[in-house]
């Protein structure tokens, strides 16, 4: 037990301190003098506010971490922990919403959704409830566009297809007067 | 006034390229507007040379947003296209306007009151304020009224949740009332209607938008709603007690923005918040509606449409709405064999399917015969003929019958809705041929009134009279009279003659029996004769006239993938093995087979195929399974999983990939949807292509082989569709058939006949 | 490539294309670096492996245990962005922590063995009978 204790302690410090590279490489290699570690999302290149911008700034993040050019396919399955099943066996359905036709309103049906194949769903036997055993049937997730949908998916390693929306609605002017135009069948008696 | 036109025209240009929101870009940036309709040219419109107005279209600006819009063009649209939704109960898209229920009230500057925007047309210049004081006033005035009388139900309404009147009282509305109920009379109540087992009627919460009356009069074609008395004694409905008799009637359910026409079946059972959506297709006709089922806990609640413009608009049918509760019903849910005692008996799938394996190995490929019905999807097609292809069988029959005498089905063009559906809209003639396309494709026959209605459309009728709720000319009931017609012999032909853009919709329906080969014959004739007279005027020269109007949804997929129409071949061969997939017409019986024959049944419901079954597999439903279905236009379209199967039911694709397993030698290489899915690609790539329709050629060529070979004799039978009366739409297939619903809407149909109130 | 896909209507596989572009790194900026932290962290498993084992009563040896972390770590052997490397590394700094901190119980330990857990059959025939 003793004798681990200084490697213990470097890996904790490294760890509380964000400084692996300092503690654990050897220094021709330490590029920086602070190494801080990156959020997973960030891993994404989706325009996010800067540090400095969101008030967090003590550094310069692009001082600290010079861009480098990789060959380079997002996949964050090797690390994301999502068990094998509900990667390579799901399909990603990408898609734009229908309107609801019991509502007028449009507002639903202008963002991308990303939702999955649907698996067994039941009563709950006690309560009524529904249940299901597929962790994903709740995950509907919302993009602007259809290739931020694209690309989560592909992130993800889901399989999945696009569909694309339903042509839009063609516009046809209308006018009041349809109604009492003498010489026309939109006329109509009752009303 | 000098206007940057260069850059207007720049941005106008781009909407072509803009798919989602079209609209968003006809829109300035405000400032610049702003400035130049105060007459202060910029310095940089200045300089611009003048454009030329490319157009008569009028500009106006709606909440300083800047719009060009046609002339004629309401207020309400023109704001829709820059994306300011103006609140409306009354106004829909796809009826007349109405104007009465003021919800859209805008202030408009100059003008003193505020204006209706739904039915105020745009003038030049007009400046719209859709979110100012005024306006909000005036918005808080009607919504005071109309929850004067409105009951204070949500929580006991269905509609609650997705309730026009709940959404924008809580939007735009005041939370108190200056109404004060002096006179201690409560709020005004009406008596409930009664009109059919399908829609829910709870009077007391309308709000007179007369949605429900337009649907009916505009839409469907029956006039059976209407209002009486007035002001706050107005009630709408049908005056004395009758059915609402039509086939879209559960359409004015989506359509009322209140909870008064609700869902009778569906009353009580599901929230809205509560319900999971899946978007797919349906099979109740050919046409492939857009739908979308609502499920709950693995069991489909209802099935709403889904907007299309090419298929169907918005509207479906009673059939495609309320079945669904056939698809809990008789179903088989256990794999089956028959004991020694000839009595099915529930197995496991191994050994069920090791029985049928030990039958199917026993005899030769070509004793093997397969009969599909009219909802199988392309999938299950494609694996069912790899792998009775691979056993030596060539038999594979539809029990949807085609003629086959000249070009038959091996050229598509003749057995598609060549011009599709939207045709409909631009043609000018329409001749139906032994088609009651009201109950045939309920949905196609709406757009047929619209453009009727609209464009004028012309109707001819070959075949029974029947209310078709527009008018037609009758050209005749028989056979003889459709030969008339092809050879320019008719009363009417030289008048139909003149049609431009002429369509001819052939209903499979009529197409059964051996007449079929002389009807289409007739048909085509008739189609070259008009196209060579259209096109001579017109300047579409594509213009394609002749039409199929299949009956079931499966079918054109199955003629796609190379099945032979009819049941013929099998009842010629009598083979010791009938594999049978969703075959519920009864077109083949025990008698057509041989004495010792095993029928494997394959589907969903325990109907007239499970019925002489040996074996019996149970498969997945339309809403059970990700499948392809080639409309009556050629559109494949992809049905989505909404529920799993029941019971020990699979996908219909995997039975028969499993199945081959077990049979020596005839394994199918197809782990996953995705492997079937590249056959498919490999057979007809349009099958993958969903949502686009994969137009159809060749009618030169194959009308030349009509033309060529001698006309088909006929009996000179009547033209007359099996479904005449409105009692016969109800139950075409397994699971209308197994539906207490359509049941009941049959028992409700019969009875109205007997009324007074009936006009058929 | 997603265009196409849909229009065939295909679900394709997953694979994305390989693009260069221009990345943050998360820590290591070289194929280099990012391989001796791999290898830092292998031996500092490796050279824990003893403790771990005085400080839980678990029933694996030494040996045992070594080859299981060769096979995890040769599990992700196919990763080749060192962006992911880096934060595998980090989660394995993470496990190496928290087990010998004994943040783990002998459970969580034993985890990383996966003896009870049962291999779902993935061919076709299994899952169709067995659904």
């Amino acid at each position: 037990m003793n004798s681990s204790t200084v490697l213990r302690r470097t890996i904790v410090s490294a760890i509380q301190q964000r400084q692996l590279s300092a503690s654990l490489l050897p220094r021709t290699l330490h590029t920086s003098t602070a190494v801080r570690a990156k959020s997973i999302t960030e891993l994404q290149d989706a325009p996010r506010k800067s540090v400095e911008e969101v008030g967090l700034g003590r550094v310069n993040r692009e001082k600290e971490f010079p861009k480098i050019i990789l060959d380079v396919k997002d996949d964050i399955t090797s690390f994301n922990g999502v068990p094998k099943e509900h990667i390579h066996e799901r399909t990603a359905r990408i898609y734009v919403p229908a309107r609801n036709t019991m509502q007028s309103a449009t507002n639903n049906s202008r963002t991308w959704k990303l939702d999955f194949d649907v698996r067994e769903r039941w009563e709950n036997p006690l309560m009524g409830w529904s249940s299901s055993a597929d962790p994903l049937s709740n995950l509907a997730v919302t993009f602007s566009s259809k290739e931020d949908a694209i690309q989560f998916a592909e992130k993800n390693g889901w399989n999945y297809f696009v569909e694309e929306p339903q042509p839009v609605w063609k516009f046809k002017p209308k006018s009041y007067g349809l109604n009492f135009s003498w010489d026309k069948k939109t006329r109509v008696s009752t009303k | 006034m000098i206007r940057p036109r260069g850059r207007m025209l720049n941005t106008v240009c781009s909407v072509a390229h803009h798919h989602f929101n079209p609209s968003s870009s006809l829109v300035l940036p405000t400032t610049t507007t702003r400035s130049l309709s105060l007459g202060q040219p910029l310095l940089q419109a200045a300089k611009q040379p003048p454009a030329v107005v490319p157009d008569n279209r009028v500009e106006l600006f709606i909440d300083d947003k800047r719009v060009l819009c046609e002339p004629g063009t309401t207020v309400l649209q023109a704001a829709a296209m820059v994306g300011v939704e103006i609140p409306r109960f009354c106004y829909h898209d796809r009826l007349s306007i109405a104007g009465n229920c003021r919800m859209c009230l805008v202030e408009v500057e100059k003008s003193v009151k505020p204006v209706a925007s739904c039915a105020m047309p745009v003038m030049k210049g007009m400046r719209v304020k859709t979110n100012s004081v005024a306006t909000r006033k005036a918005r808080e005035g009607v919504m005071e009224f109309l929850l004067m009388n409105h009951p204070l139900d949500c929580p006991i309404c269905d509609q609650a949740g997705e309730c026009d009147l709940q959404d924008q009282s809580m939007m735009f509305g005041n939370d108190r009332s200056r109404f004060t109920d002096i006179k201690f009379e409560g709020k005004r109540a009406v008596e409930d209607k009664n009109i059919g087992p399908l829609v829910k009627t709870i009077m007391t919460r309308c709000i007179h938008c007369t949605r429900c009356i337009r649907f009916a009069s505009e839409v469907a074609g029956v006039d059976d709603l209407g209002t009486t008395g007035r002001g706050g004694d107005m009630q709408v409905g049908t005056y004395v007690e009758k059915l609402f008799a039509s086939e879209l009637s559960g359409n004015v359910i989506d359509l009322c923005p209140v909870g008064a026409l609700t869902s009778k079946p569906y009353a009580f059972t599901a929230r809205p918040w509560e319900i999971r959506k899946c978007e797919t297709v349906d099979v109740m006709d050919a046409l492939g509606s857009n739908i979308v089922v609502n499920t709950r806990g693995g069991e489909v609640m209802r099935v709403l449409p889904r907007p299309n413009e090419d298929v169907n608009e918005e509207w479906i049918s009673d059939k495609t709405r309320f079945a669904y509760d056939g698809l809990k019903r008789q179903r088989l849910t256990l794999p089956m064999l028959k004991n020694a005692q000839g009595v099915l008996e529930p197995v496991d799938w191994e050994a069920a399917l090791t029985g049928i394996a030990a039958k199917v190995s026993r005899v030769e490929g070509r004793e093997i015969a397969a009969l599909v019905g009219g909802l199988c999807d392309v999938e299950s097609l494609v694996v069912l003929k790899d792998l009775l292809n691979r056993l030596g069988c060539e038999t594979l029959c539809t029990e949807e019958a085609f003629p086959m005498n000249a070009a038959g089905t091996d050229v598509r063009s003749n057995y598609l809705l060549n011009t599709k559906i939207t045709g409909v809209e631009e043609a000018d003639l329409v001749i139906l041929i032994g088609t009651n396309i009201r109950f045939e494709a309920p949905v196609l026959n709406a757009r047929i009134r619209k453009a009727y209605l609209h464009n004028n459309l012309r109707v001819a009728v070959v075949g029974k009279k029947t209310d078709l709720h527009y008018e037609y000319d009758h050209v005749g009931d028989t056979i003889q009279a459709l030969e008339q017609l092809a050879n320019g012999e008719h009363k009417l032909s030289k008048d139909l003659a003149k049609a431009k853009k002429p369509m001819i919709i052939v209903g499979s329906s009529s197409l059964q029996d051996a007449d079929g080969a002389a009807i289409l014959a007739n048909a085509i004739v008739l189609a070259d004769k008009l196209k060579s007279g259209s096109s001579s005027g017109s300047s579409d020269h594509d213009w394609k006239v002749l039409n199929v109007l299949h009956r079931h949804a499966g079918q054109v997929g199955a003629l796609d993938v190379g099945y032979t129409p009819g049941a013929g071949k099998i009842k010629e061969l009598k083979p010791r093995v009938l594999y049978m997939l969703g075959a519920d017409a009864g077109v083949v019986t025990r008698k057509d087979l041989a004495a010792d024959a095993f029928v494997i049944y394959q589907g969903h419901h325990g109907d007239a195929g499970a019925e002489i079954a040996d074996a019996v597999l149970p498969g997945a439903a339309y809403t059970e399974k990700s499948a392809t279905y080639v409309n009556t236009e050629g559109r494949a379209q992809r049905a989505n999983v909404a529920v799993t199967p029941p019971g020990m039911a699979r996908e219909d694709w995997k039975i028969l990939r499993a199945l081959s397993e077990f049979i020596p030698g005839a394994s199918l290489p197809y782990e996953k949807l995705e492997d079937v899915r590249h056959r498919m690609a490999d057979i007809a790539p349009h099958l993958l292509r969903y949502g686009a329709v994969e137009e159809a050629n060749y009618f030169k060529q194959s009308h030349a082989l009509v033309h060529g070979s001698k006309r088909p004799s006929h009996s000179g039978r009547a033209l007359a569709p099996p479904q005449t009366v409105l009692e016969d739409f109800y139950m075409t297939d397994s699971i209308s058939r197994a539906s207490r619903t359509m049941a009941k809407c049959i028992q409700a149909a019969r009875h109205h006949k007997t009324t007074k109130y009936s006009v058929s | 490539m997603s265009s196409l896909a849909s229009a065939s209507g295909l679900a394709p596989r997953v694979a994305g294309t390989m693009i260069r572009r221009e990345v943050t790194p998360l820590l290591s900026s070289s194929k280099r670096e990012v391989r001796l932290r791999v290898l830092n962290l292998y031996r500092s498993w490796y050279r824990q492996i003893p403790h771990i084992l005085m400080d839980y009563d678990v029933p694996v040896d030494q040996d045992k245990c070594r080859a299981k972390l060769k096979e995890i770590f040769m599990a992700n052997r196919d990763v080749k962005d060192i962006r992911a490397i880096d934060m595998l590394v980090a989660k394995g700094q993470m496990e190496l922590r928290e087990t010998i901190e004994v943040w783990k119980q002998k459970t969580h330990f034993m985890a990383f063995f996966r003896d009870s857990v049962q291999v779902k059959k993935t061919d076709f025939m299994s899952k169709f009978l067995d659904q």
